[in-house]
């Protein structure tokens, strides 16, 4: 690993975990609204720097944050490390599989949506074990989930663009100079 | 922004729909699913701690990792009164008269059905 993909790593981390422990101190009108901030920056790594810079970006998100949050280890911890995984995985094959058939806002979709069914998964066989329980709570939760990806996905395009336009204008620049 | 939304693609497009509509009528689907009930089934940790009527007015404790849990039943309805857990959802969840209350960090579950219900939700058949 290269020194600069070190550094992205851990800036682009420190970011992750900035939104991650501002969106645990929010409070929430409705119970199981998350916003998912932390899937902006796994969606700008992803998309910027690749598969690997992505997933060490969450890895080390999901563990710092619940560090300094208090839940590590605990059930919060399970279920947001299985939710991370389960959405950068989902976002970078589809990325591969499918090259430009979604865009940042579908790429963002399918973590939200993954997240989601992960979460559900885990909360099923770990800690509720009523399907009925799940079965009521899931559409629920897919909703919030679609609207608060679609709106993350907007963010991540958006600042994309400007991240891309910014290397154009120093690269520039360079020349000029 | 609105640069953003133009460049979305077709793909992304029916894909939002696709779930906006599909977790619509998950909704709708579960809530007709479940008739209003007549009892009230406290679990903790998994295992059926009490059945009690819902149209008995009471309030009951419950011990659980992050100590009691007040769980008052009042006018067919039923509520999380007070909870130690740290986030407060079963809390938050306020009054209900069918479905389920969860409190994940104290493995509570508070679940209002019929004992109607619960015969419906059985196993059909077992293969071998």
């Amino acid at each position: 690993m290269q020194l600069q993909d070190k550094q992205r790593i851990a800036i682009l981390s420190a970011y992750a975990i900035a939104l991650h422990g501002f969106e645990s101190l929010l409070p929430t009108p409705i119970p199981w609204l998350k916003l998912g901030l932390a899937n902006i920056i796994t969606l700008v790594a992803l998309v910027l720097y690749g598969f690997r810079t992505a997933l060490m970006v969450t890895l080390i998100r999901v563990v710092l944050a619940s560090i300094f949050i208090g839940t590590f280890l605990g059930p919060a911890f399970i279920l947001s490390t299985g939710g991370g995984l389960a959405s950068v995985l989902a976002m970078g094959l589809t990325m591969k599989a499918f090259k430009s058939l979604f865009g940042t806002v579908g790429l963002s979709l399918i973590g939200a949506l993954f997240h989601n069914l992960a979460q559900l998964t885990l909360a099923y066989y770990l800690f509720i074990q009523r399907i009925e329980a799940i079965l009521i709570i899931s559409p629920f939760i897919l909703l919030i989930g679609s609207l608060t990806g679609i709106a993350n996905g907007i963010i991540s395009d958006i600042l994309i663009k400007n991240l891309l336009k910014k290397d154009r204008e120093k690269i520039q620049n360079v020349i000029h100079s | 922004m609105k640069e953003t939304i133009k460049n979305t693609t077709l793909a992304d497009r029916l894909l939002f729909l696709l779930l906006i509509s599909l977790s619509v009528a998950g909704i709708f689907i579960s809530r007709d699913a479940l008739s209003q009930g007549s009892e009230v089934v406290i679990e903790v940790d998994g295992k059926p701690a009490y059945t009690l009527p819902l149209y008995e007015d009471r309030l009951v404790s419950v011990g659980g990792s992050y100590g009691d849990t007040l769980i008052e039943i009042k006018e067919k309805k039923v509520r999380v009164r007070e909870a130690h857990c740290p986030n407060q959802i079963c809390v938050k969840e306020g009054w209900i008269s069918k479905g389920v209350i969860v409190c994940l960090p104290n493995k509570l579950i508070i679940i209002v059905g019929g004992s109607k219900k619960d015969e419906q939700l059985g196993i059909d058949a077992i293969t071998g």
